[in-house]
């Protein structure tokens, strides 16, 4: 039964994959558009680069910095990929009706269907974007090639940011439930996401003080870990915990989510008719 | 017992709204709550292989009814219990067991081929090859879906959507059928199509239909029982012939004559020895033709027929039972009275 199960969620990640193929115009405005937003970061971060004297802010160089900035990039690509848009829908349209006549679990079909979008992500462009970046840290920055484990270990680290981000997702996705339109909902959302994960700063430039309630909260997991787990920021029991903290959200957001869909269903009201 | 629902109520709260801008304003800050009762104690039990309509007016919560049968919604009160299952605890798997056509949406995915929807809904039931393919044969014999098997959902018509519909709902033969208006928007032939599949299906596997429609055609051709709601409740339930004995005890005689001045002469109560109140006579001078409408328990079409006839020479006769569509017409308007009364006495605006 259990290998049955994956069978049946399957479609919805293809699906997904190839309904985006499908709409290639909206695809490379949304490369273009959050490349501009990478290389304006890359700029700000030189120009204060430039003007310290250190050479080291926040822990990082300027070299780290510009793996930083681009690694983010590739990064927020594939977690940035949420299951609200959906939930919203299907609200709006009454369409959930359709999803809860049939035997699967609402939540999962849709994670599935958002795994699709980040299967197409990482395959374009975050993959190329990456080994660009690789390529360019050989030749001019004078670095090493990422090692095969640190590799993996971001990838398993993003695989884990993914999930995190998704579950949360739904959790707020539900809101739309509630409030039946979520724009402004989601704008805040945007803004604070991009803020808490370390999107814009990385957290290490934060005080003391904020950098312990980040680390409090989910959002730090989704991107920050990733990208300094491929810095190898992190060895030893250091690694283990930030991995250990991603799984730990997972759970925590996993049963979170299951609590509140059961209470969502209990008072459910379907649009239109 | 297939199907079993027990005093079943659902509650709906909304905040309450306000007209105009300054209403919007003083919304943000009421927190006054209206409260409905879209369905209000229902109880009945359906058997296997019945068809039943579950009919009313707009708004009575038929819909709602057949969302807490499907575990969509969960009852405030009371429970609904499939083949033993309760929906509202066990969706998952009160939903293996049904097939639902909501006419009004579709359950397909809009940009694949209609072969790949269901390609897809035999994983998700998890309908094994061989049942997948006998299943196949069989809804294509009864829905013709090959005609456009290949087609996107979203190019297909109306009808060749609700068929497509109809077949997703039942590729893994379901043993209830919920059909919340299948036949809306539909031309003759294609409704016609569709009651057909409709009736095939029952026959061949007793599915237990559950048909909630505004198309009287469909219940007098389907249905052996209906059930009829009004304003939550239920008024209704039982046999069509029994519900056009009770309710349907109007006759309608319509008769060309040659003379209408003739006819006119024809005075009923004092010939039959009736009152005047149990018939009604209407003329038309532009088809010449007299009109009666009876009570059948007061008097016979015969004994109508046979007075004009001794007065004046009858060229044509139509004999009309009243509709059914008539006692359901009645039966909303029934409601409706009740209703405006109410919102007549708490109104102050």
């Amino acid at each position: 039964m259990k290998k049955g199960r994956w069978r049946i969620y399957l479609p919805f990640t293809l699906n997904e994959i190839k309904s985006n193929l499908a709409y290639k115009g909206s695809f490379y405005l949304f490369i273009l558009c959050s490349c501009f937003g990478a290389f304006i970061s890359y700029y700000l971060w030189m120009a204060i680069y430039g003007s310290s004297e250190t050479g080291v802010l926040g822990g990082l160089t300027r070299n780290e910095m510009i793996l930083y900035v681009f690694m983010t990039y590739v990064t927020s690509n594939i977690v940035n990929v949420g299951v609200v848009g959906y939930i919203e829908n299907d609200v709006r349209e009454g369409a959930v009706v359709m999803n809860l006549i049939k035997p699967i679990d609402y939540r999962l079909s849709l994670i599935s269907k958002a795994l699709g979008v980040v299967v197409y992500r990482f395959l374009a462009p975050s993959i190329f974007v990456w080994i660009g970046l690789e390529i360019y840290k050989v030749t001019v920055l004078g670095m090493k090639v990422v090692s095969v484990k640190d590799a993996l270990l971001y990838l398993l680290s993003a695989f884990f940011s993914v999930l995190i981000y998704q579950l949360f997702d739904f959790c707020f996705g539900l809101m739309a439930f509630v409030t039946t339109y979520m724009f402004g909902l989601k704008m805040a959302k945007n803004a604070l996401v991009g803020f808490l994960t370390g999107q814009l700063i990385p957290i290490s430039f934060f005080p003391e003080v904020f950098q312990k309630v980040f680390d409090f909260l989910p959002f730090s997991s989704m991107i920050y870990t990733p990208v300094m787990v491929y810095l190898g920021k992190y060895s030893g029991e250091a690694l283990a915990a930030v991995l250990l903290r991603q799984v730990f959200w997972i759970v925590l957001l996993y049963v979170l989510g299951t609590f509140l869909w059961q209470k969502i269903t209990k008072r459910l009201i379907v649009l239109g008719g | 017992m297939v199907i079993e629902v027990n005093n079943v109520s659902k509650e709906f709260v909304s905040p309450k709204k306000y007209p105009g801008l300054k209403g919007a304003i003083k919304g943000l800050f009421s927190n006054e709550k209206v409260r409905k009762m879209a369905v209000d104690d229902i109880s009945f039990s359906i058997e296997e292989g019945e068809i039943v309509g579950y009919i009313g007016s707009n708004g009575a919560g038929k819909s709602t009814t057949i969302k807490m049968m499907t575990g969509i919604l969960t009852p405030t009160s009371g429970q609904c219990l499939i083949r033993g299952i309760d929906p509202s605890k066990e969706r998952k798997k009160n939903a293996q067991n049904i097939g639902v056509v909501f006419g009004q949406r579709t359950q397909l995915w809009w940009d694949l081929p209609l072969s790949e929807s269901f390609s897809i809904l035999k994983e998700i039931y998890n309908v094994s090859d061989e049942d997948y393919e006998s299943q196949m044969k069989f809804l294509n014999e009864v829905l013709e879906l090959e005609e456009f098997w290949t087609r996107p959902v979203r190019n297909l018509s109306l009808g060749q959507r609700m068929r497509a519909d109809l077949g997703a709902a039942l590729l893994h033969n379901p043993k209830v059928l919920y059909l919340d208006e299948p036949t809306i928007g539909l031309d003759l032939v294609v409704k016609d199509n569709i009651r057909k599949a409709i009736r095939e299906i029952n026959q061949k596997y007793k599915t237990t239909v559950i048909l909630t429609t505004h198309d009287i055609e469909d219940i007098e051709e389907l249905c052996s029982r209906i059930i009829i709601i009004d304003d939550g409740k239920k008024i209704y339930d039982g046999s069509l012939e029994n519900l056009k004995e009770k309710y349907g005890v109007t006759r309608k005689v319509t008769m060309e004559v040659k003379n209408l001045k003739e006819a006119l002469q024809v005075d009923l109560s004092s010939d039959l020895n009736v009152s005047k109140e149990a018939y009604e006579v209407t003329t038309d001078k532009a088809t010449n033709s007299v009109e009666v409408t009876f009570d059948k328990h007061c008097l016979s079409i015969s004994d109508v027929i046979a007075q004009y006839m001794k007065r004046t020479e009858v060229k044509d006769i139509q004999i009309q039972e009243t509709e059914l569509s008539e006692i359901v017409k009645e039966i909303y308007n029934h409601g409706m009275e009740k209703e405006t009364k109410q919102s007549e006495e708490g109104m102050v605006s």
